[in-house]
Parts: C-alpha cells; structure tokens; sequence
C-alpha cells in the first residue's frame, strides 16, 4: 500500500510555487496591450442618477449603463417557493441602490491613469431615502427599492406545525433577539478580473479569481448572450474566497462585454476599498426566539423569526433567499426537538447584496440555538453544559430525523461535548470565577457551543431548496500517463484547501500509486470536466468520489489487459500496491501502461480501445447529506474598565469523518475558527443612516490578526459517514460556526453575578458595556451607569 | 517622470518612473516580480513586506522614487539563503499557509524576526507577526514553524 492515501498527512504540493513567489493570482498575468480597469461607483445609498458627464477627450474609455446595455441585468432565478425575481443591473442607469454599485468602467493604461479618468467623470445625483435597517425596510412607508417586492421582501418562508398545546403548558418560556452585524469576507486577495479575445480560439477568455470556473461560464453566457463554447473561464491562483468567489459578479459580465467588444485585453483587480465596502457583504441576521422548555431545561418547542439584510439585490445563483432558507431549516440544531415553527423573510435595504460566507448561515442559526440554550439554563438553574447534553441527540438515535426533514446520519454528539468538557478544569475555573469577582479582576467566562452541519451538499438537497445551477453530483478525470503516473483533472478550484494534493491521495488510496507521481490540474474550463465548484463543504466527499470511481474504472479496464498479459482469468488477479498480483507474478500498473500506450498490438483485438483516461462521477446513494459535528469551548477574560474580551483558551472537538489529510484538515478547522473569532469580537461594516459604509480600511475594519488569537486546541474523533465514498464528510467550513456561539455563551457566563446578558456580535467593548447599562451598571462594574 | 538606481535582489536597477508610482507596483508591474503580493494598499495587512536596507518594509506605501540608491529585497531574492529555506521548510512542515497570497510577506517578516531578534517566545512571536494578516490558516501552523525555526538555531548558538 502507498503510504500517501488516505490518512496520511502528505505535506501539500502546492506549498513550493507559493513560498518561493512563483505562483500566478490574476493580478500576475500580462498580455501585450492589456488596459487597467477603475470603476466609478455611487458615493450614494439611493438615488436617481441624471446624465452623467465626461469629459471629450474621455468619452472613447468612459463605459456607462447605455454602453452595456447588451448586458443582460443578472436575474438570479430559481424555484424556491416564495421568493420574487429582480433584477440586478451590472451597472446602474436610473436609479442607484447602494453605496459602490458601479456607474462606470473607466479605461487606462495603468489603474493609477484609469483612476484618473474616474476622477474626471461627474454624476449628478436626486438622493431619495435610504434604508439601512432590515426592520425599517418592511415598514409600509418605506420607499421601495424593487418595485417587483412589496414591503421591500425578497422572499417569505414558513415551516412547520403549530403547537399550542405546548405553548399553553410549558412551564419555561423564554423570549430572546439576536443580530449578527453585517460583515465582510476578506479573502486575502481580492477578486480580480482579466478578460481578453482569442481569435485563434474564437473565444472570450476570463481569467478570474473565482471558486467556480464552469458556473461563471454559464453565467457569462447567459448574461452575455453567448454560446458556451465561445467562453473559457480559467481561475489561476485563487488567493481565498470563503464564498465570495463562488457567484457571478457584474464585474466579470462587464469586463467580459468590453474585452469582447474592444477585442482587448482588459484588468479589473478589486481594491480593498471596494472590497470592504461594495463587494463582500455578509452574515446580517436577526433572531426572533421564544423557547419552551421544562423546569430541567429540556426543549418542548421553539418558535422562530429569522430576518435577513439581504442588501440591494439577489446574488447569482444561489439567490438572496439562501441565507434564510438554510437557518430556517437547521434552527433545531443537533437536540430533540419536536415542535418547531419558524417565519423567514430576506429583506430588502440600501446596502450591497448580501453574499454566502464561509458556512453560509450557520453561524447565525447556531448563534440563536446555542445563546437560547444557554439562556434556558440560566433560567432553570443549571450548568450549560448539562442542559445541552441531554438534548442532544444521542447516539442510539442515530440515523436520526430532525423536526426539519433532515436526516443526520451519524455521530455521537454527546461524546464531542464530553471530550469538550473533559479538556478544561470547569470546577477549577467555577472557583477562580468566584475569586476573581470578589477581588476586582478581571472576569472570567466559560462557553460551550455544539452544532452539526449538512456538509457536501446533495443533490435532493438542492432540488428541494429550488437553487438554479447547483445540481450537487460532481465528475473527475483520470489518466494513466503511459510512465504509470496519474493525471487527475477536476473542475473544481482549490484556493488554499490543499485539493492538489488531497484528491492525489484519494487516487494514491485507490491504485496504490505514491502522489509524488500523481498530478491534478483544476480550475480551467477548457481542460476539465463540468463542475459548480468549490462550495458548501462539498469537494472531498464529491470530488473524492469521482476521482475513486474513475481510478475504480481503470483497474477494471487494467485488470482485463493484466488477465491477458499473465494468462489468467481477471478473478484470479489480486490489485495492491499499484499491482495486479497472482501467485509470484505481477505486473504493475507502469507496465501494463507502457503497452497499452504503445504495444497495443500484445492485446487481443477485442479489447476495449478507449484507453486509460476515464471520467468517473460521483453522487452518493443515499444523498441525503453527510453531517460533520463539533463543540467548542471558549475561556475568556472581560476587563473591567474597558469591556475588551480576552481569548484565553479555545478547545474544539471536531468529527468531520473519516480524514483525508489530518494536517489539512486541522488547517481548515483553525482557519474557520479564527474567522469566527473575527465574527465574534471585532468585525464589522457599519452603516450611518443614510446608507454610507463606516468601514473602508482595514484600520477601521478588524480582522483578527496573530496576536488576538490564543493558541487552539484541536480534539478529533473520526465517525465514517454510512453515506459516503471513504465515510468522509466536509470540514471546510465548520470551523467558523460555533466560535460566536461558544464566544457569547462566555461573556454571558462572565456577566451572569451582574444580571446582564448580550445577543449580539461581534460583542465589542460598546455592546458589553451597553449591556452593564441596561442593568443599572457602568464602567467597572459599579453601580451608576444607567442614564 | 524621475529618474532612480537602485539594487534590487542584488542586481543594479536604473528606471524612469512616475513620481507617484509605489515600490509594489514598481516591482511587479514594471519588474514582473509578482512574488510581492497586494492585499490593502494601505500598509496593514503586510502581504507587501520587502526588505528596505535589510529591513522589513511595506512596500505598497513606499513610493519607488523614494528607494532611490537605496537596497531592495523581495521573495525572489532568497533562492540561495539557508535562513530563508529553513522557514520555508518549517512552514511547510507546520502548514503554515493556505491558499499562499499571504505567504511571501510572511516569511519577508519572518526572516527579518529570525535574523535580527534571537530568543523571542510564543508570546514575541504573535506580537510581532500582528503586523501580517492572514485568512486562512489562523496563525497557528504560522506560530509553530516560527517557534521550531528558533528552537532551531538556539541547537546551534
């Protein structure tokens, strides 16, 4: 057996290129007469736009609305019940509805002198009222943005019975709000767009910092009004995405339509500016919860409202509804709950369009269940901990079927809490809790969060969810190179998840070939098989699969050339180790290539002649979803002066399945909880109240940074999936769900002696100490703040 | 347009540029050395870290025209350093990087720490590496690498 299968812990082919700064993100790419792009975007929130005006000697690279016109407004469309069609326009012509939507393409030969040109193009504007709260939004009084929507509601969703025996008879009932701000993704790189025409070809060509080459294509197609075979999207180095890079953007239409037109090539890379304010809004949710429960804190029912800012448009192609949709369906979490009523609207407001952060809404909905939980054992006296084990799911119960449908397929989610538990002193730190608020430092707080999450999304899955263009099967293929190496081509992208070298292993797994000798190319839609690409936790199941299945194949196809070579029957051949094996003979995988390749003539002429290069796919037999399980724990300090949180310790116990690359996966999970932690104590975009963006730097935008960070520590159990190839199960995303949970269940454990709590991320020193003063108190504790 | 001489990586570089132009766009527009990467253009995130006369710099808020007889620095200039490929393979080892656009200006960091502050801790380390934003990894894999390279050279002090 190859020891670089699955398991092993191979360090990453992609490391060298990128530690040397040999590696090619759009922003790298030159062609001969390649003009910059700078945009002209609406320094307003609402607005009717008058004629612009530009200047003579600019008019020949000054690209307003008229000049697109041949662009078709994106129409992010779908079947989901409820939800209304509108339409986003790559560039506004009447009326602007948020802050950086683009006016103009502005041309130059640097983006200093395209900016330039930005300068000089003057809009006027008839400023209407803005609205930037979602609760405001569906006021009758507001102004509409769409006029398709009334009330400014995207999209209206009902689920389940109601249960009026148990709302009369619960002995605990508990109303809470909880909002998630609006935030920004912040992949390091930005989206970057490089568009050009191939007259050899006969093709537009879009390079473009995307998660997913093939639906960008489609995308480009239909917007663009072209055939598929006239585009190719090709994604290079892609420097992170986290969801952002998963959509069609208006700029890749707009630098797609000039490139094509002016048969130039054209760049666009997003600045940072345009990123935090225009780009990659995200995560703006409200929580309306009440929750019925018995006098130990067992969950009887649980009514829920969930709002979501969704921003001026729906997002291409997953709509602007896939927020609401996806919190709706997984409130419940990992409990016994039987009784669940939830009402979810995605809102309409002067702010950019809502896009699908890393584990879309999952932290959101795990923030509401997990701060309700918590909320409910404060309410009935217990620890936490203890209410949150017993309704949990237990492990004889699985495979279990939430009050949703949902069908979590296995796991034992008590075990990760206990392993939690076990893994910090809680009796030790009850007691320095109980020092600390005698002895005026600073407090102490502990928090637990458990969630399970539907990962590598499935095909029923998304039927049921009515999304366009996500069709949840996946294809890869696979060659034997005639030197018996391995040429795996995916039409995924792999951005930083390692995939070059993971799905080598799934290969090296199958046919027992070192990875060393396996090379996977992804991201060109002229050189791989279809994909919706990279999203949703999805790749390691899917792909993983596929890749298995085309390797599956060609042992097949392999065998029977071996049987012939070896003179034996193909059931009397054993395959290992990149082998075909009977008795003392074998013949390895190399060998049977090279005549296959290039001595076909040794075969017999029935032989199967398509040789050895398949496409295998993959959709699991029962798609149902294979569900990835953690809990976190928080341990943290709140100053009591300046209500600033500090992170002491942070424990997860994680169970994504069987794992591919350990390394990689403790990779993904690290990086999903520091993204958290940035949802929990310092990101956001805030917005005054006529629609401007407050934060346009990262000096005013915080993303954690090295040292606002404590060192993590990771606890694993593997549970393989009945459901899937290798028992696997996504890991991507989970990471960042739990830690504003876990961080805010903390800081209310910390203010639980002063009788405050919050419901609100990220829980900065201004929310904390707003909360002292809603209980009578002001900075340092002490009696006196309210005013 | 100004004129300007300065070294880069080693190699003498005369160039006539626009006052306004930044070393960042200097080196990778007009030298195709793309190893330096750009993630704010405001001097945060340190995706950008060169070497300015030996030292870390962040080179999108530092004008080309100011480096004028000064001595430049970037990724590329370290193909032979045995202190560089020592981070290299420590960052490897610790999978200290993701999707990599942080990377270069990590270990430009990284290098200016190890070679000219010994014996920093857990603690110095993640002080010093604040100025380096990075999105993916959550600093920990970045930490350790770090932390084995100094254990590293304390074996051999």
């Amino acid at each position: 057996m190859s020891s670089t299968g699955i398991g092993a812990s191979v360090p990453r082919k992609e490391d060298r290129r990128h530690l040397h700064g040999q590696s090619t993100f759009v922003g790298d790419l030159k062609f001969p007469r390649m003009l910059d792009v700078a945009f002209v975007r609406s320094p307003v929130a609402h607005a009717l736009i008058k004629t612009p005006e530009i200047d003579a000697e600019d008019r020949a690279r000054v690209f307003t609305a008229v000049d697109v016109e041949a662009i078709a407004p994106i129409v992010a469309d779908g079947t989901i019940p409820g939800y209304i069609r509108t339409a986003y326009p790559v560039m506004a012509r009447d009326k602007a509805n948020f802050v950086g939507q683009i006016l103009a393409a502005c041309l130059g030969s640097s983006r200093a002198e395209a900016e330039d040109v930005a300068e000089r193009v003057f809009f006027d504007f008839d400023e209407l009222p803005a609205i930037v709260d979602a609760l405001a939004a569906t006021d009758a009084a507001a102004p509409a943005i769409h006029p398709e929507l009334t009330d400014n509601v995207f999209h209206r969703l009902e689920l389940g019975e109601d249960f009026p025996d148990i709302r009369a008879s619960a002995p605990v009932r508990l109303t809470r709000t909880y909002k998630l701000a609006r935030q920004a993704i912040v992949p390091l790189e930005g989206r970057g767009v490089v568009a050009l025409w191939d007259e050899r070809a006969n093709q537009l060509v879009v390079y473009s910092s995307t998660q997913s080459p093939h639906l960008i294509r489609n995308g480009l197609a239909e917007f663009l009004k072209l055939d598929q075979n006239r585009i190719r999207v090709v994604a290079p180095d892609v420097g992170g995405g986290f969801g952002y890079k998963a959509i069609l953007h208006p700029e890749e239409l707009i630098l797609g339509f000039l490139a094509y037109k002016l048969k130039r090539p054209l760049r666009w890379l997003e600045d940072r500016r345009e990123h935090l304010t225009a780009g990659a809004n995200c995560r703006e949710h409200i929580y309306n919860v009440t929750v019925y429960g018995d006098t130990q804190g067992q969950l009887l029912g649980l009514d829920a409202e969930v709002i979501v800012d969704a921003g001026a448009y729906s997002i291409w192609p997953h709509t602007c509804a896939f927020d609401a949709i996806q919190a709706a369906g997984i409130l419940p979490g990992p409990y016994q709950l039987k009784n669940y009523r939830v009402v979810a609207r995605t809102v309409a407001t002067n702010k950019p369009p809502i896009q699908a952060y890393r584990a879309v809404a999952r932290p959101g909905a795990c923030f509401a269940t997990e701060l309700t939980i918590d909320a409910l054992a404060r309410e009935v006296k217990r620890e936490a901990y203890l209410v949150r084990r017993e309704n949990l799911v237990p492990v004889e119960a699985m495979p279990y079927r939430s009050v949703t449908g949902k069908l979590y397929d296995s796991g034992d989610y008590r075990q990760s809490l206990d392993i939690a538990l076990g893994a910090i002193d809680l009796a030790g730190l009850r007691a320095e809790q109980q020092a600390r608020l005698a002895d005026g430092r600073p407090l102490l707080g502990v928090g637990f969060a458990t969630y399970t999450e539907h990962t590598g999304v499935s095909t029923s899955v998304l039927a049921w969810m009515g999304t366009r263009l996500m069709p949840g099967h996946e294809q890869a293929a696979v060659r034997i190179t005639p030197d018996g190496g391995v040429d795996i081509r995916t039409g995924v992208q792999s951005h930083g998840q390692g995939m070059e070298t993971t799905l080598a292993q799934v290969a090296s797994d199958v046919l027992g070939i070192d990875v060393d000798a396996i090379q996977v190319t992804h991201g060109d839609t002229a050189l791989t098989p279809y994909s919706t690409g990279t999203y949703a936790s999805r790749c390691m199941i899917m792909v993983g699969g596929a890749v298995a299945d085309a390797c599956d194949r060609l042992i097949g196809r392999m065998r029977m050339a071996a049987a012939h070579l070896m003179q034996r029957r193909p059931d009397e051949l054993v395959f290992r180790d990149g082998a075909f094996h009977a008795d003392a003979a074998s013949m390895s995988v190399g060998e049977i290539a090279h005549i296959v390749y290039f001595a076909p003539a040794e075969l017999p002429p029935d032989m199967d002649s398509a040789g050895l290069e398949v496409i295998g796919g993959y959709r699991p037999k029962t798609d149902t979803g294979a569900f990835a399980y953690s809990t976190h724990v928080a341990v943290l300090e709140i100053d009591r002066d300046f209500a600033t949180v500090k992170l002491r310790d942070y424990v997860a116990v994680d169970d994504c399945g069987i794992q591919v690359n350990p390394m990689i996966v403790d990779g993904q999970i690290l990086g999903g909880i520091v993204q958290g932690i940035g949802t929990a104590l310092y990101e956001e975009v805030r917005y005054d109240e006529s629609g401007q963006p407050q934060a346009s730097t990262f000096a005013d935008y915080l993303v954690p940074g090295c040292g606002d960070v404590p060192a993590i520590r990771l606890f694993k159990t593997e549970t393989a999936s009945p459901f899937t190839r290798f028992g696997i199960k996504g890991v991507g995303e989970g990471g960042a769900i739990a830690p504003p949970a876990a961080i805010v269940n903390a800081v209310n454990d910390a203010l639980l002696p002063f009788g405050a709590e919050i419901g609100e991320v990220p829980a900065s020193p201004a929310r904390i100490l707003r909360a002292l003063q809603n209980v009578g108190l002001g900075p340092g504790f002490v009696a006196g703040g309210a005013s | 347009m100004i004129d300007i001489v300065l070294t880069i990586n080693g190699e003498r570089v005369e160039a006539s540029i626009d006052p306004r132009l930044s070393l960042a766009d200097f080196l990778r527009e007009k030298l195709h050395l793309t190893g330096t990467h750009i993630g704010c253009e405001h001097g945060v995130c340190g995706a950008c870290t060169i070497h300015l006369d030996g030292v870390s710099a962040r080179s999108c808020i530092t004008l080309a025209a100011a480096c004028d007889g000064h001595d430049v620095k970037t990724i590329e200039g370290f193909e032979d350093d045995s202190t560089m490929s020592a981070i290299r393979t420590e960052f490897s080892r610790e999978h200290a990087l993701q999707c990599g656009y942080c990377s270069p200006g990590m270990l430009m960091t990284s290098y200016d720490l190890v070679t000219r502050f010994p014996g920093l801790d857990e603690a110095d380390i993640r002080r010093e590496m604040s100025g380096n934003l990075c999105r993916c990894t959550g600093y920990q894999g970045i930490v350790r690498a770090l932390q084995n390279v100094y254990a590293m050279n304390q074996q051999q002090d």
